[in-house]
């Protein structure tokens, strides 16, 4: 049973856990303008046909924005502000209190891509290079996320894999799902030490 | 045939975007000796969208947005959300694309942004990367400055270029 649509592989996970732009934490709103007809703008269609849903997967917080047949060439927009960086304050409070406002002041700059005549696959990479997070920061993000789960500690279910030892195949089980054997009960144990003191 | 409209099974699961609404006027206070600063009460500190109203004084409704993973079909909808923007001038029409800045404190119950710049102005689109006013696919304005002499007329044009009829006639193959 094949599914639904043009290009169905659009509407996986998989697809869309491919996506390769993670945008820096500067960009707020992407804007697209593009063609519905015209041979120019057939890449800028492809690239909104097929990577934008892959870049509004990595990215859920930029808001993404399609124009068509606004202007007669197509291009990307980005506007970039700067993001708000929470400090703790302590006693030198007056000077902490100047630098998160000096920190706060959000720029709004502009970036204009032009991607007439270019095919959707030379602006996935073109974006990636100018505004993505380089493979070297998404590499340690990724190692950062997992030394916070670290498999050898155990705790609520929420937070960690396993809450007892127990629950590791080859281990103790719980004596509430299995009796223990009789040799590892703790009045056998009591009785044999009694039996051995007399 | 596929119906872009999603169905209502994604009422009991929160989207990013769905915390972000619900989430809209979560207010900073942090309280330092006394003193207590404020930031900005928006999550959206960026945003932009389509003017649908100028009838307030000085206040523009914007539509914003913002495209939404639908879980069953796995599809990428637009959801709209309206917001109020402060806009001094009153210089929105209808259908103009804003983008709106948030606001470092409340204005009044609903408007949290103001009015930064207007991307598009409706009937008047200037072209980013050619700076000419444009309508839809066509220009308005000519894209190079014409240096010829208008004045002169098409028959001198004419004259100058030399044409004379060859007297042998081309072989034919």
């Amino acid at each position: 049973m094949p599914m639904k649509g043009r290009f169905p592989i659009r509407r996986t996970l998989e697809y869309l856990q491919k996506g390769e732009v993670v945008f820096k934490k500067s960009v707020n709103i992407m804007t697209v303008n593009y063609n519905t007809h015209g041979d120019l703008s057939e890449g800028a269609r492809k690239f909104v046909f097929f990577n934008i849903p892959q870049i509004q997967y990595k990215n859920p917080w930029v808001q993404i924005m399609m124009f068509k047949n606004m202007t007669p060439s197509p291009f990307l927009r980005f506007y970039l502000g700067k993001s708000f960086v929470l400090l703790f304050f302590n006693l030198f409070s007056i000077l902490w209190y100047l630098l998160v406002l000096l920190l706060c002041l959000d720029d709004g700059e502009q970036v204009l891509v032009d991607v007439e005549g270019k095919d959707h696959k030379e602006i996935m990479n073109h974006v990636k290079t100018i505004l993505g997070k380089s493979d070297k920061v998404l590499e340690a993000e990724a190692l950062a996320k997992m030394e916070l789960s670290n498999p050898a500690n155990f705790g609520p279910k929420r937070y960690f894999l396993r809450e007892c030892i127990s629950e590791v195949e080859g281990q103790v089980p719980h004596p509430g799902f299995v009796p223990l054997p009789k040799e590892m009960t703790g009045k056998y144990r009591a009785k044999l030490a009694a039996a051995s003191d007399e | 045939m596929l119906f872009p409209f999603p169905r209502g099974y994604r009422d009991c699961e929160l989207h990013s975007w769905q915390i972000l609404t619900s989430c809209d006027n979560k207010l900073g206070l942090q309280n330092i000796n006394g003193m207590s600063t404020r930031q900005a009460s928006v999550h959206a500190k960026w945003i932009i969208g389509q003017v649908i109203g100028t009838k307030m004084k000085k206040t523009a409704k914007v539509r914003v947005t913002r495209l939404v993973l639908d879980p069953y079909l796995l599809k990428y909808y637009n959801k709209r959300k309206t917001y109020f923007a402060h806009d001094p001038l009153e210089q929105c029409t209808i259908g103009d694309v804003v983008l709106l800045k948030a606001l470092p404190e409340k204005r009044s119950k609903h408007v949290n942004h103001e009015l930064a710049e207007i991307v598009y102005k409706v009937g008047q689109v200037v072209d980013p990367l050619t700076g000419k006013r444009v309508a839809g696919t066509q220009y308005l304005e000519p894209l190079t400055e014409s240096t010829e002499d208008t004045e002169v007329s098409l028959k001198e044009k004419l004259e100058q270029l030399n044409i004379t009829a060859s007297t042998t006639p081309p072989s034919a193959s």
